[in-house]
């Protein structure tokens, strides 16, 4: 009978500590949200901030735009990295038939031979 | 871990260092970058950090220096003897380098310089990346004699052992003179930079020699390689230019003859189907149309790498993409000399196929040829071997091989320009194909002669003949009867027909029987 009440207690104080944890960490988060979230005065003042005062000029959109098109048509010529498919050489992408036969293929040629 | 035996380096050992790292960076010095800016050009290192990846190149032999004392050569010594090696990233592709530096003894070849080259060309070889020479050279340095003729050689030996391995490609940015030449031509394409020049011989041995009066320009310029030589694939304005078409042209190849070039994400749908291409062909015999109209139709959009353009401009030839797959163009150009056959158009098509072919690049062959370019010339000069070099190249390659005939396939050349018997994969046809042994004319010559001479009318006669044989013959039809063409197609189902075949043979394999080398006709 000791025993039972002995873990009883145990299991209420077990209990009330995990518990105990739980709402000081619900309470410290609500704080920090609290602190987070931005003041409703400020997010209606600092959109007006960052708005241009005139817009932007079509000729510079204009230009940026075909900047931006050269440059990524001279990339895509160039093959580089971000427009092919695989890294040059890749394992991943390499066709066991294709290897085999490539090095049949070679098969004359020895590396360091002069 | 640190080594509590060996001392620490000191400041003094640094500063030692890095005083000879600077002295190396500076070349020739002040004065001599000034100068070299001042005709237009760019030094190497400059031209190295236009050509790679920022931060990405690895010095080798910066610190060495030839020991020749002759001629005052003890006196100037300079870190790097006049050449800049190593390797960096194009684009991240690990790739090797040289840069002859011309302001350090005019970027004259020393013992030294082929020591540093050779030592790269090797790496490069074991590893299995392209190497890129920048060349900017007054030739071999003569105040060390045999020793630079030597030095040549140790390069060459090299190049030609890389030579299908690993994409060779060479620069010419500046002066290269003498034995320096054979550098370059025995790499797999070169590409030279407005003002400079290339020759075996310069203006002033040739006048003393031959009496002829000739320029620098006029005797090895951009001009003369680009359209009569043919020694040059690609030219440019500027030194930048050149660079950047190099690592164009690095696009299309692969790092190594083991491995496929890099495709890219498509971006022209493979589908596409352009009806401009139904009526491009004109219905008179006579008239021409321009096959780059074609090439540009059918593959990605702005993909066509057009390789030695100006010579022997009835053949073209170039890299392009399709569905973002590297591909090797060959076309005959009917609108130049109706894309016939001469020497030098079948020496620019045979050494492209060979190169497709190293480097795993599957060639697609637009056929518009009435023959072999007829002549005294022509025989004299050897149209014959000249000839048989498409022929040798189309059989030995191993890469997947299509063709398509677009107009006239006339008897020699029907056959020399990828016709399926020569292991050609696929053949296509389009509905204007002319398929005959010879031309109307002289076929009703040679085979009604008689009946022509004996007819009331021998003209009326002619023409109906004529007629009569172009009806029979003049159709791509009793080709594809025969099986020597897979299938006749409408022009505007040519790129999604090329898209699904070179899928259906990306993972062709073909072996040639062993043997040391072949023996291609010269």
């Amino acid at each position: 009978m000791d025993n039972l009440g002995w873990g009883l207690q145990m299991t209420a104080l077990g209990m009330g500590l995990v518990f105990g944890l739980l709402a000081l960490l619900w309470g410290l988060l609500t704080l920090m949200l609290r602190f987070d979230t931005p003041h409703p005065e400020r997010s209606a003042v600092a959109p007006s901030e960052t708005v241009p005062e005139a817009p932007l000029d079509p000729a510079l959109v204009a230009a940026i735009s075909v900047a931006v098109l050269a440059h990524n048509a001279q990339r895509r010529a160039e093959a580089a990295p971000g427009m092919r498919i695989h890294w040059p050489g890749s394992l991943l992408h390499a066709s066991r038939w294709v290897a085999a036969g490539r090095a049949r293929q070679n098969h004359s040629w020895q590396r360091g031979r002069r | 871990m640190e080594d509590r035996d060996s001392p620490a380096p000191t400041n003094a050992h640094l500063e030692t260092l890095r005083e000879l790292r600077a002295r190396a960076v500076q070349g020739g010095g002040a004065r001599r970058i000034e100068q070299q800016h001042a005709r237009g050009r760019l030094t190497a290192r400059e031209r190295l950090d236009a050509l790679l990846d920022a931060g990405s190149f690895q010095e080798l032999g910066a610190l060495a220096t030839h020991s020749v004392s002759d001629f005052g050569l003890a006196d100037q010594r300079f870190p790097g003897d006049g050449v800049v090696t190593g390797f960096g990233k194009v684009n991240g592709r690990r790739v090797a380098v040289f840069a002859h530096d011309f302001t350090v003894l005019g970027g004259s070849f020393s013992e030294v310089q082929s020591r540093k080259i050779t030592r790269i060309q090797h790496l490069a070889l074991e590893s299995g990346i392209p190497l890129i020479g920048l060349n900017d050279s007054g030739g071999a340095r003569i105040q060390e004699g045999v020793r630079s003729l030597a030095a040549y050689g140790e390069v060459f030996v090299r190049n030609v052992m890389a030579s299908g391995v690993i994409p060779q490609i060479s620069l010419i940015l500046g002066p290269c003179a003498g034995g320096a030449v054979y550098s370059p031509a025995l790499t797999d394409f070169v590409i030279m930079a407005q003002g400079a020049s290339m020759f075996l011989t310069g203006p002033d041995v040739v006048r003393a020699i031959t009496g002829e009066a000739v320029s620098a320009e006029d005797l090895g310029g951009t001009g003369v390689h680009m359209a009569r030589s043919g020694v040059a694939h690609l030219e440019a304005p500027t030194d930048i230019a050149a660079l950047d078409l190099a690592k164009r042209l690095l696009g299309y190849l692969p790092q190594n003859n083991s491995e496929d070039p890099p495709p890219i994400v498509p971006y022209d749908p493979a589908d596409r189907s352009d009806t401009a291409l139904d009526t491009l062909i004109p219905d008179v015999e006579q008239h021409t149309y321009d096959m780059h109209e074609v090439i540009e139709r059918v593959f990605d959009r702005g993909s066509f790498l057009e390789l030695q353009s100006a010579f022997a401009p009835n053949a073209l030839v170039g890299f392009a993409r399709l569905d973002g797959f590297s591909v090797g163009i060959v076309a005959n150009q009917p609108a130049h000399m109706a894309g016939a056959l001469d020497l030098d158009a079948s020496d620019k098509i045979a050494r492209f196929i060979r190169i497709c072919d190293a480097y795993n690049i599957p060639v697609v062959t637009f056929v518009d040829c009435p023959g072999f370019l007829p002549g005294v010339d022509q025989e004299y000069r050897g149209v014959i071997r000249h000839g048989a070099k498409i022929i040798y190249a189309y059989c030995e390659a191993t890469v997947p091989k299509i063709s398509i005939v677009t107009r006239k396939a006339m008897g020699g050349a029907y056959v020399a320009m990828s016709s399926k018997q020569m292991r050609t994969d696929l053949a296509f046809a389009w509905p204007t194909a002319q398929i005959a042994v010879m031309g109307a004319e002289p076929a009703v010559r040679v085979l009604y002669r008689s009946e022509v001479k004996e007819a009331s009318d021998p003209a009326a006669k002619e023409r109906e003949l004529v007629a009569y044989y172009r009806d029979k013959f003049f159709n791509p039809y009793r080709a594809a009867d025969v099986g020597q063409i897979d299938e006749v197609i409408e022009p505007h189902e040519t790129r999604p027909r090329l898209v699904r075949a070179l899928e259906l043979l990306r993972t062709k394999v073909l072996q040639n029987p062993p043997k040391k080398h072949g023996l291609i006709p010269s």
